[in-house]
């Protein structure tokens, strides 16, 4: 193999992790070996991280906060939290470990936020105890020219919930990667995502949900719409390993293609060694029902406001997962807000 | 009030071809009148009533249609809805995930705004449509469902009539409003149409039987087919179709 030329950013990232340790030495040498992954990678097929990053040539910083002060790498969490990660231009890197103890019940409300040019990597691991509850609330409002990658391992104990609720508005390249390990026994997952693009913006759900016990209940529902030039990406995928009898897991995908030129695409998959499971995957693509509009306009309403009650009611189901009422309506409204600008 | 003369209207088919349907139809509506319009499938009666709201892909290729004095043709369904046209869907669409309190409020507001009136508070609007809804014996249980969701048949015509008494619009086009009713709805749908009788409204009712036209009293009757208006008559015109049928018009016009 022959050695491959570093991109500005490659190299800035190489510099950045020099002398780390744990996932980040290992990404450091992936990125040594192999620079960033194109779309020649399969699991990366559809966001050329490589090319995206282009044009970010400098070191950048990541700040981490947790309810306004600086986050420590490892934290426990047993009541409600405001994580925000804040990326200035350039490279940077972030990691953290939260524990949930078992029995507590917590909702972190997590807020992506770019600078211009950004090119962000963050790694949360997430551990739900026994029984405990985590409603996880993402929401990622960032620059047309940055590139987030946010990569989150999550691990559920015996009868312990975890919900997940993300909307992103894309960037350049945004990649949101959820990989669960489900216990099981009365174990619950839950993973709602919305994605709403405009022009020549990306945004990509990958997921993996392993079920490593019997019992166990997955529901997965993304919804999106990508308006001229704009790629909606999904990649699900659900493992039932033998020991985890009993699964009943379902996953959904529909997206809404507001432009002919948009591209949507999807790659559910299901691998399952149990035999007594209820597994299923859906995903369907449409467009706007002219019917519809026509009707909502003949009542009075504008074509720009019929649209976006339109896409609203079809984007808003997975943030109903999102328990806490403010919480929830303040994520509509950033929903709402967006599509009035893009309908 | 409504002045339709010598219209021709195309529309385009699903290979994407344009086919003539309306060819020269003239009509006249004064307010105050109701007005039939009977014809057997295919004459185009549909057809109509969208190339008067504004439905993409109807196109008026000759002839006028004036509202209130006003070419509506170049007009977006929306600002011919708020200058008074409403009609009444012959199969009213579901828009699941909006409300129907929310989607009248809305379009009743987008309609105020509009023609520069102001527009109503949560309130007014809730006392209001509740009263509506109440003269039409429907429930408040129903406003608040999604619009035409899960609604049968029947449920589905009523809200289109609950709608037109919330919206108040000064003309009415019912697209085969006793399509799918039974007896008992049909009298329902027609007492609400009938206390939208008045002196300053329009009407025009696009219906292939004539039951309903003994529950709405037409002033006049016209025979539609092949995309004009071949006869004009009163109320005793319907009974003479319900007899005699369609057949010596398609006669006339093949």
């Amino acid at each position: 193999m022959g050695v491959i030329t570093h991109t500005p950013a490659e190299k800035a990232l190489i510099d950045l992790l020099d002398g780390a340790e744990d996932w980040r030495a290992a990404a450091r040498q992936a990125v040594v070996e192999h620079g960033l992954p194109t779309k020649r990678a399969e699991a990366w097929k559809w966001s050329d991280l490589r090319r995206a990053s282009q044009g970010v040539e400098t070191a950048g910083v990541v700040k981490v906060t947790l309810n306004d002060a600086s986050a420590p790498t490892r934290v426990t969490l047993d009541g409600d939290a405001r994580l925000v990660l804040d990326a200035t231009a350039g490279v940077s890197v972030a990691s953290l470990e939260i524990e949930i103890p078992a029995g507590a019940r917590v909702c972190l409300n997590e807020v992506h936020k770019m600078a211009e040019s950004a090119f962000l990597t963050a790694r949360l691991e997430i551990h739900l105890g026994e029984g405990a509850v985590l409603e996880r609330v993402v929401t990622s409002d960032v620059p047309e020219t940055s590139v987030p990658v946010v990569r989150t391992r999550v691990t559920v104990s015996a009868g312990a919930t975890y919900r997940q609720a993300t909307l992103t508005f894309g960037s350049r390249l945004s990649r949101h990667e959820t990989h669960v390990t489900h216990a099981g026994e009365g174990a619950e997952v839950h993973l709602g995502g919305v994605y709403l693009l405009s022009e020549n913006r990306h945004a990509d759900f990958t997921s993996t949900v392993t079920h490593t016990g019997p019992g166990g209940l997955t529901r997965q529902l993304v919804k999106g719409a990508a308006a001229a030039h704009a790629q909606g990406v999904f990649q699900g995928k659900f493992k039932v390993e033998q020991a985890a009898q009993q699964t009943d897991a379902k996953m959904t995908h529909r997206a809404l293609m507001l432009d002919d030129r948009a591209e949507i695409d999807a790659k559910p998959e299901l691998e399952i060694y149990a035999d007594d499971v209820q597994c299923a995957h859906g995903n369907a693509l449409g467009a706007i029902d002219e019917t519809a509009l026509f009707y909502m306009r003949q009542r009075g309403l504008s074509e720009v406001k019929a649209r976006a009650l339109l896409i609203e009611s079809f984007l808003a189901e997975p943030l109903g997962l999102i328990s806490d009422e403010t919480l929830r309506e303040h994520v509509t409204g950033l929903l709402r807000d967006r599509l009035e600008r893009i309908a | 009030m409504l002045k339709i003369n010598n219209l021709h209207c195309q529309v385009e088919t699903q290979d994407g071809e344009e086919k003539p349907i309306l060819k020269g139809l003239s009509l006249e509506v004064p307010a105050g009148e109701v007005h039939a319009i009977m014809g057997p499938n295919g004459s185009g009666k549909s057809t109509l009533s969208y190339v008067l709201t504004g439905r993409d892909g109807y196109e008026v290729t000759d002839g006028k249609m004036d509202f209130l004095g006003e070419d509506i043709a170049e007009l977006e369904p929306e600002e011919r809805a708020a200058k008074g046209l409403y009609l009444s869907f012959q199969y009213p669409v579901e828009i699941p995930g909006v409300p129907t309190l929310t989607f009248l409020k809305e379009a009743l507001n987008a309609q105020r705004a509009s023609r520069g009136e102001a527009e109503m508070t949560a309130p007014e609007f809730l006392k209001f449509a509740r009263e509506q809804a109440k003269a039409l014996g429907v429930s408040m249980d129903m406003l608040k469902r999604p619009v035409n969701v899960g609604f049968s048949g029947g449920e589905k015509k009523r809200m289109e009539i609950l709608q037109a008494l919330i919206l108040q619009p000064k003309f009415l086009i019912l697209d085969e409003t006793d399509s799918g009713l039974d007896i008992d709805a049909l009298k329902t749908v027609a007492e609400g149409v009938n206390t939208l009788r008045s002196p300053e409204r329009g009407m025009l009712v696009i219906t292939h039987y004539q039951r309903l036209l003994d529950h709405i009293k037409p002033d006049v009757v016209h025979v539609m087919a092949a995309g004009r208006i071949l006869k004009s008559g009163g109320p005793e015109l319907a009974h003479e179709l319900e007899a005699e049928g369609y057949d010596k018009y398609l006669g006339e016009v093949t």
